[in-house]
Order: C-alpha cells, then sequence, then structure tokens
C-alpha cells in the first residue's frame, strides 16, 4: 500500500492513504518549522556580524548596563559572607544569679543549646571567669584585696539568626529567665549594619529594574530599526503568504542574539572589574584586620545573567514588533 | 474562480474606488482588466489579494469567502495566488534563486523540491542561467519575468497581474504576454490589469473595462455557478 515510504514500520491496522499523507504532511511541517527556526537563526547572526561596528554598540550597551547591578550584587554577597564570619560579634551575655550551682548553670545553659533560634549557648563558671579574669590582668586575688570570687557564673549565647526582629524576640525570652540576674548584648552594631545592607540591596534592585528596563528600550529600537530597514522585504513576503509567526521569527532571533552577546560581553566585564579589584580591596580589608573573600560569579549566576540578558532582550523584540510590524502591512 | 457580487469599496472620507461591481471569472479563463489610472484596477486586484476589505456585496475567491476570511487564514488562502506587479517587488539582496524560492520557503517546501521547482520556474521564463545573479544587475525585462517566476513557481491555481508591462518596451511586453497565456494554457486562471490596449486587441481574451469604479462591459463567456 505505502510502497512511497519503504523504511516506516508497517503498522497492524490498515492505514488509508490520506491518512498516510496527512501524517507525512504533519511530519513535513514540523521539519520545515524546525528548518525555518534554524535559517532564522543563523541568518540572523550573521546579519549582525555582517554589521560589527552598529551590533557591537547594542550588545556593549547592554553588557554594561547588565555589569553594574552585577558588581553591586557581588559586592553585597561578598558582604554577606563576611557578616556570616562575624556572626560570633552578635553574641549575648547572660550573668546568673550570685551562687547558683554549677549543675543548674549546665542545665540551664543545655536548654538554651536546644533552643531553635540559638546557634551555640555556653556556660562559662564563675571560677573560670575568676581565673580568666587574673590571666588577663596578671594579677592574684590578694592583690586585688578579694578574698572571694566577686564574679558571677555566664553563659554565652551565640544566636541564629542575625535578623534585629528575632534577636529581640530572644532577648525577651532569656529576661523572662528566672536565674538570670542581668543581660548584656552587643546587637546595636548588627543591627546597624543589617539595616544597611537592606538598604544597599534595595539600591541594588532599584538600579538593576532600571537598567533592565535601558536593556528593553535599547532592544527595542535597536529591532525597530531593523523592521524599518526590512520593511519592503515584509511586505512581499507577507503577500507571498508568510504567516506573523513567520514574519517575527528573524527579529525575535535578533533579539535572542543581542541578548546573549550583551550577557556574555557583561559576564566578561563583570569577572574583568572583580580582578581589577581584588588586590586593593584585600589590602583595604587586612587593615581590618578582616579576611578578604572577593567572590566570583559562580555558574548558576553566569547562567542567571545570561538567561536575564536574553529575556530582558526577548521582551524588547517582541514589545517593537508588537508596535512597528502594523505598519509593514502590504499596499 | 474568482466572483464579485455588487462588491464596494468605500475608503475613509467617503472616496467609492469601486461601486457594485459584478465579476465572475471561471476557472482557467484568462481575463483583461482594463481602465484609465484611477478607475479602480489597483483596488480591485487589493480585494482579490485581500489587502483591502470589500465594504459591501460578497467576493468568492478560490471558493472561499474574502469577507469571512479570518487574520490567520490570510497567509494561507494567499499561497494560492500567484501575484506580479508592476515593480516587480524583488528583494535586492538576494540572488534570483532565492527571490524565486520565497514562496515555496515560506510554504515550507523540502529544500530538494525547492532547487527542483525553482530551477523548472526560472527555465520556463528563460533565465536558468542568471539563478545566481542578483535582480540588480539584470534588465528591466528580466526583472519582470523573475517575478514572474516568483508568481509561478507554486503553480498557483490563480495568476494576478498589475501592469506586468507597465516599464517595459512592446516587443517585451509581447513575450510577457505570451508567458501568461502559455500558463493559462496549461488551466491557471489569469487576471491581468493593463492599460496597453493596443497590445490587449491583438490577443484574443475577454476584457472586462472600468471606469470611475464601474464595470463598463463584461460580455459573459464560460458557465456561472
Amino acid at each position: 500500500m505505502s510502497t512511497r515510504t519503504p523504511n516506516r514500520p508497517t503498522t497492524k491496522k490498515p492505514v488509508s492513504n490520506s491518512a498516510n499523507r496527512r501524517r507525512d504532511n504533519a511530519q513535513g511541517n514540523r521539519s520545515a518549522w524546525l528548518r525555518h527556526h534554524r535559517d532564522c537563526a543563523s541568518q540572523s547572526l550573521m546579519r549582525l556580524l555582517r554589521n560589527p561596528v552598529s551590533s557591537a554598540l547594542t550588545w556593549l550597551v547592554i553588557a554594561i548596563s547588565l555589569t553594574l547591578p552585577t558588581l553591586f550584587y557581588l559586592a553585597l554577597s561578598s558582604l554577606q559572607s563576611q557578616t556570616e564570619q562575624w556572626q560570633e560579634g552578635g553574641q549575648i551575655t547572660l550573668y546568673l544569679e550570685q551562687g547558683l550551682p554549677d549543675t543548674d548553670g549546665d542545665r540551664l545553659t543545655r536548654e538554651l543549646d536546644a533552643r531553635p533560634e540559638v546557634a551555640r549557648a555556653y556556660y562559662i563558671s564563675a571560677d573560670e571567669a575568676w581565673t580568666s579574669f587574673q590571666e588577663t590582668l596578671s594579677i592574684n586575688r590578694q592583690a586585688l584585696g578579694f578574698t572571694d570570687n566577686p564574679l558571677p557564673a555566664s553563659i554565652v549565647v551565640v544566636p541564629a539568626q542575625q535578623n534585629s526582629s528575632q534577636l529581640e524576640a530572644l532577648q525577651l525570652i532569656i529576661r523572662g529567665l528566672p536565674e538570670v540576674e542581668d543581660v548584656q548584648l552587643d546587637l546595636a552594631w548588627i543591627d546597624r549594619l543589617n539595616r544597611f545592607l537592606e538598604l544597599i540591596y534595595s539600591v541594588v534592585t532599584g538600579l538593576a529594574l532600571l537598567l533592565g528596563v535601558a536593556v528593553l528600550l535599547v532592544v527595542g529600537n535597536t529591532i525597530r530599526l531593523a523592521i524599518e530597514s526590512r520593511k519592503d522585504e515584509i511586505r512581499v513576503i507577507k503577500l507571498l503568504g508568510a504567516t506573523e509567526a513567520f514574519v517575527r521569527r528573524p527579529f525575535v532571533y535578533l533579539g535572542i542574539w543581542y541578548g546573549l552577546l550583551g550577557g556574555v560581553a557583561a559576564w566578561i566585564l563583570v569577572t574583568a572589574v572583580a580582578w581589577w579589584l581584588r588586590s586593593p580591596l584585600t589590602a583595604f580589608l587586612n587593615t581590618y584586620g578582616l579576611e578578604a573573600n572577593v567572590s566570583w560569579l559562580g555558574f548558576t549566576d553566569t547562567l542567571v545573567l545570561i538567561l536575564a540578558s536574553i529575556g530582558v532582550s526577548l521582551a524588547g523584540a517582541h514589545i517593537a514588533l508588537q508596535r512597528h510590524l502594523k505598519d509593514a502591512e502590504p499596499r | 474562480m474568482i466572483h464579485f457580487d455588487q462588491v464596494s469599496k468605500r475608503y475613509e472620507g467617503g472616496h467609492e474606488a469601486l461601486s457594485s461591481v459584478s465579476l465572475h471569472i471561471e476557472k482557467g479563463e484568462m481575463v483583461f482588466l482594463t481602465g484609465h489610472s484611477g478607475a479602480g484596477k489597483s483596488t480591485l486586484l487589493k480585494l482579490i489579494t485581500r489587502i483591502e476589505k470589500a465594504s459591501s456585496g460578497q467576493l468568492r475567491v478560490n471558493g472561499q469567502i474574502l469577507n469571512r476570511l479570518r487574520r490567520s487564514q490570510i497567509p494561507h488562502f494567499r499561497r494560492n495566488l500567484g501575484i506580479v506587479h508592476q515593480d516587480h517587488q524583488l528583494l535586492m539582496d538576494q540572488t534570483v534563486y532565492d527571490n524565486v524560492a520565497l514562496p515555496l520557503i515560506i510554504a515550507g517546501e523540502h529544500p530538494k523540491d525547492v532547487t527542483r521547482r525553482v530551477r523548472a520556474a526560472l527555465d520556463k521564463v528563460g533565465l536558468l542561467e542568471r539563478e545566481k545573479y542578483r535582480p540588480i544587475q539584470l534588465s528591466g525585462g528580466e526583472q519582470q519575468r523573475v517575478g514572474i517566476a516568483r508568481a509561478v513557481v507554486k503553480k498557483p491555481a490563480i495568476l494576478l497581474a498589475d501592469e506586468p508591462t507597465g516599464n517595459l518596451d512592446p516587443g517585451l511586453s509581447r513575450d510577457i504576454m505570451e508567458l501568461f497565456s502559455e500558463f493559462n494554457r496549461v488551466g491557471t486562471t489569469v487576471l491581468i490589469a493593463s492599460h496597453d490596449l493596443g497590445l490587449i486587441a491583438r490577443l484574443n481574451y475577454r476584457v472586462a473595462s472600468l471606469q470611475d469604479g464601474k464595470l463598463m462591459s463584461t460580455p459573459f463567456e464560460g458557465r456561472r455557478t
């Protein structure tokens, strides 16, 4: 029956010729569709590379627009990893009642340690505190005129979260404990740092949004010019029966290429700037006794950067096509 | 094949380009459309190609009622038409081959079939050895023949031509008209808008004449459906 297609495995049920033809057509349409996608992708890239100067201007603008927020993001994530190192700084010291037995102190420490909002808690007995105090001052208790140990036992609590509202909640719980005489916490600077980071984060987000709109406009305008320069061609192919999707496809790919090239260029710029700033930043942080921890863009970050670039460029292309393809109807 | 029933076209601003035109062109017929510039020839062709929509009346082309055609159906409808323009509307940055291949690429034909059919069409118009040229390197008559090759490469049911000999000298014009006659002989329905009355008179085909948007004479031939 189907001598036309000998390679195809024979089906059990007899298939009519028209059904066969319909299937051939469907397969033909799909491969034609794939072929056109492939052709559009390569032709758009060729078009772009044929005018290297004008296309480079577009994707460089994309690259620079994306580099700024990405660098801020890098700086921010470096800072955040620093503050994790400083987690120890945000500790709370609980001074216990004078004369509380060490066993009670130990029990309370274990209870606090088990709480989810506490990263770590350790007990300093009155004797340990007194020994450490004398060692620090290099004198003994007789020289100070004390016969008894005047220091109370204490528990040092390292909170799990450095978020200021969670810290305040933990502080309230601790103040409620009957064995606790006094609480001393060193949290104000952490609070300040966190608020500062939140502020920077908002600034970076706003900047990224603003520059994203810039990329949208730049790509949109470039695609608009491309449509403008090929208006006659669009009119002709519409009259020859081209569908809307067929007409749009080369411009959509143009947008994808701009996004990809811009994204890759942005990655190169970010990496170059990070490399450039590495040694002065290390030297600067070392003066504060801090370990430099300059991060690079990881695989995921790179992927996000390039995909975001392609996504915004595609959106720009779509806006341009939506607005300007209508002007190219056959006359 | 092409049926105008009381078709009128009014443009915004009130100008009536066609008023109550009834014209029936049967399958396999070849018809000339004449009239002064501004008489409505171009408007009539634009209605058939669905560039414009009729204001009233019914227009049926290739079995489809054009006023009911959805926007998304227009491209597929147009693939059954071959259109030849006065200024041939070739893509100047592409080769003769690519220009002629365009309707086949748009229809998603297989590359093997494309090559075969483009060569056949170029052979028909006598330009096979010019396939690698750019249109700008060809003479006016040759460019027009490339335009015709592009119009017939998909073997359309209907061939439309708008002043196809408008820019050509009499000898070349005769050759072009002879080409259209050949396509008509193998069954293509042909409608040619032209004001070259001398040339039309020498060819023995039906003539529809437009004046101020009205059809003057349509000596009816063939059967009405």
